[in-house]
């Protein structure tokens, strides 16, 4: 009997099958959450640690996205109206903690999708993911594979976004012509960094050396920052470095007198660097990602729902915690419920057909498409146009909004070639 | 007789043991046990007075070379696991070299830069080791039935109940060797090495064989953990889980054998189950620490120290009552 139960190749459906009556028996309460029309979702991000800036700020806004959409009427599916509901797991970036987060919310908490920051926690989620057929979303496209089936980057297509900003730069300030980057030696900032050299590559930039990799653990930025100044570089590059590093660089900068432009891939909370350097230092600061109280979001082309409002009620409820993911996973969710809404239903398959229907989909800032069989291997990532922001009189503005796909359509082969030096592509993984 | 009855009871208990939890619950049970052979290990270690701050470096060579064996050259899991754990043991034995050169405060620093060092060779080089993502898609325990019970290890009752038999039989062997004469040698070189060398102990041989051994079931632990988890990066095993085992040493107590084991347990429940359930999810670090400092100071002598006190009032109870019918 109990070999029977156990059967080994279980498959999707009767493993989900066998979840939910276990679920079922074992939370009672939680069952009856689901008939009082409650779909649940997952939040299954850092929201302590090291990378944390890069969870709890996300869930945060996703709070507000529940309270808006739930106050609107919730979710409409074909059987009636639905409230949506958050469960969150702090995975601590760590993929075994990932591991039972995703058990849990799937197998317990019964959620009908999840959002992952992704990175190194996706391979302790991917045998989850593959024996139960979930849907999950991630922040970092380099997790998509031709195996990846369920799994979508429909916010951000990082780090290939990041070409916008030196195109903008090469034709906006054509006297810079050369570079220097940094970046921590790991899965987020090797993709950036190859991204980062065809975009220069692109401009016609000179790189003036190799890019500087440093390791993660590294505290004390003043000989980075002493090496990137030696050859007087016109642009310091920080390519994707995480926020404990942009803002230790930049003073370092500013300590050792650099005047020239600096380009990052984010700045989350720059208004503490400029407290920590000056407003005249940090002028024309080039990033990626705005704050949403900027009017160039009003624009007819941008699909997020009253951004202002949203920016203005995310800075009410928690002051100086704006940042990079604040909104982006809230995005995922106007994604997912607009998709679940055209299916009818939360089933992982149904939505993410209607999701993909047409191979387009309704990205934060503009319709976008599904792409990505050349880089990754799937067409999983959803790609459009992407904000150039600069920081002007302290200050987050945004400058213009430039189509990634047009840029990988002249230049995509230069971005394959980097992204094969540096063993980013999707086979070399 | 009484003590086989004890050995069956706890048997059935701690197979019984997952089915009373839920599926997250029984996930962190699996990390657990595999966590008791960690820090049960790293006891031997400090009982020849040495604290070393790379086992869980250590932890993660056995976890590599498992995983590249069974990936690279196709050996069988079970076996890959076990030479996971001798390559652990023999990379301790290389790394004695240098390290037992020093001793103490010294010896602690020296293997920090020891784990270090690996594990920036573990992110440098891309071929084999992955560089800094690490190993993807490391091959799973292979499934198989005995016949009333399918053991399907994507599932956290089969893997636990893997683990939990290879971790019995390694602590087994771990309690063996603290009993044996080997064992009270450790001792004698960590309380009376002026004595034991004066003795004709070898302390440098002895200090060398208990790292070896302690090494060698912390790879055991590594390889148990990647081929349940399927992927490892460097940052699997960095520093901020040597402080986690070190505090359920310190938090447990190393006077007994079950002292770590008791730290890492109450601990790892209160972390990983009770915060979570009380909804203090992101505030966990700050209680945890807060939890921590309170034990260290009300009960210096680790957890264990109750359990001690508990068992010799019973004990004296028991003469009393002899005493009185006598």
């Amino acid at each position: 009997m109990l070999s029977k139960i156990m059967k080994p190749g279980l498959t999707r459906r009767t493993f989900l099958q066998s979840s939910a009556a276990a679920a079922a028996a074992s939370s009672l309460p939680r069952l009856a959450h689901a008939q009082n029309n409650v779909i649940r979702i997952g939040f299954l991000a850092p929201l302590t640690g090291a990378v944390a800036a890069w969870g709890k700020p996300g869930l945060d806004g996703c709070q507000i996205w529940a309270e808006r959409v739930n106050a609107a009427g919730g979710i409409q599916l074909s059987d009636g109206a639905y409230q949506v509901e958050f469960v969150a797991y702090d995975n601590e970036y760590d993929p075994a903690k990932a591991r039972t987060g995703a058990t849990k919310l799937i197998r317990e908490d019964g959620v009908s999708f999840i959002m992952m920051l992704g990175g190194d926690t996706w391979p302790g989620v991917q045998p989850v993911a593959d024996k139960t057929g979930m849907l999950f979303s991630t922040l970092l496209p380099s997790d998509l594979s031709p195996d990846t089936t369920t799994l979508i980057a429909p916010a951000e297509v990082h780090p290939i976004y990041n070409v916008t900003g030196v195109e903008w730069l090469a034709e906006n300030r054509p006297e810079l012509k050369t570079a220097v980057m940094c970046a921590q030696d790991d899965a987020l900032g090797l993709p950036s960094v190859a991204t980062y050299l065809a975009a220069f590559e692109a401009a016609g930039i000179e790189m003036q050396d190799e890019p500087l990799l440093f390791d993660p653990a590294t505290t004390d930025f003043a000989p980075v920052v002493t090496r990137l100044m030696s050859s007087n570089p016109d642009i310091v590059c920080l390519d994707t470095c995480y926020s404990d590093y942009v803002h230790p660089i930049c003073e370092q900068l500013f300590q050792q007198g650099y005047q020239g432009q600096i380009i990052s891939c984010t700045a989350d909370f720059y208004d503490q660097i400029i407290a920590k350097t000056s407003k005249e230092f940090m002028e024309g600061f080039l990033f990626q990602f705005p704050d949403f109280d900027d009017p160039a979001l009003n624009s007819d082309q941008v699909n997020f729902e009253d951004p202002n409002g949203f920016f203005a009620e995310f800075n009410k409820r928690y002051p100086g915690q704006w940042g990079a993911v604040s909104w982006e996973y809230a995005s995922v969710m106007d994604l997912w419920k607009a998709a679940a809404e055209k299916a009818g239903s939360a089933e992982p398959d149904a939505v993410i057909a209607a999701m993909k229907e047409g191979g387009t989909g309704k990205h934060a800032f503009g319709d976008a498409r599904w792409w990505g069989t050349e880089l990754f291997g799937i067409d999983n990532a959803l790609v459009g146009d992407w904000p150039v922001v600069a920081i002007e009189n302290g200050k987050a503005t945004i400058k213009e909004f430039r189509s990634i796909p047009a840029w990988y359509d002249k230049h995509g082969d230069l971005l394959v070639k980097h992204m094969k030096a540096y063993d980013q592509m999707w086979d070399q993984r | 007789m009484r003590r086989l009855v004890i050995i069956l009871l706890a048997a059935c208990a701690l197979l019984a043991l997952p089915h009373g939890l839920s599926f997250s619950q029984q996930e962190i049970l699996v990390f657990l046990t595999i966590n008791i052979l960690l820090v049960s290990s790293y006891r031997l270690l400090t009982l020849t007075g040495e604290w070393s701050l790379a086992h869980v470096v250590i932890m993660g060579v056995g976890a590599y070379a498992s995983a590249l064996y069974s990936k690279e050259l196709g050996v069988w899991v079970p076996v890959s696991i076990l030479l996971g754990g001798a390559t652990a043991a023999l990379l301790a034995v290389l790394l004695s070299f240098p390290l037992f050169r020093m001793k103490g405060f010294y010896f602690l620093i020296g293997s920090f830069a020891a784990g270090e060092i690996i594990r920036l060779l573990w992110k440098r080089f891309r071929d084999p080791f992955g560089g800094p993502k690490g190993i993807k898609g490391i091959e799973p325990m292979p499934d198989f039935s005995i016949g009333i019970y399918d053991f399907d290890f994507f599932e956290p009752v089969s893997y636990y109940y893997l683990s939990a038999l290879v971790v019995a039989v390694c602590l087994w062997v771990l309690w063996r060797i603290e009993r044996s004469p080997v064992g009270l040698t450790f001792h004698a070189v960590h309380w009376q090495d002026k004595l034991a060398e004066a003795s004709g102990v070898n302390l440098r041989a002895y200090r060398t064989l208990a790292f070896a051994i302690a090494s060698g079931f912390a790879g055991i632990g590594g390889g148990l953990m990647a081929h349940y988890v399927g992927t490892i990066n460097p940052n699997s095993f960095d520093v901020d889980l040597m402080v986690y085992v070190l505090t359920w040493a310190i938090v447990g107590g190393t006077g007994t054998f079950y002292g770590p084991i008791l730290g890492c347990v109450v601990l790892t429940v209160l972390n990983e189950i009770v915060l979570r359930e009380l909804g203090f999810e992101q505030m966990r670090p700050l209680i945890y620490g807060l939890i921590m400092i309170l034990s260290i100071l009300f009960l210096p002598k680790g957890l264990e120290s109750i359990v001690q006190h508990l068992t010799t009032r019973g004990r004296g109870k028991g003469v009393e009552e002899q005493r009185a019918a006598e």
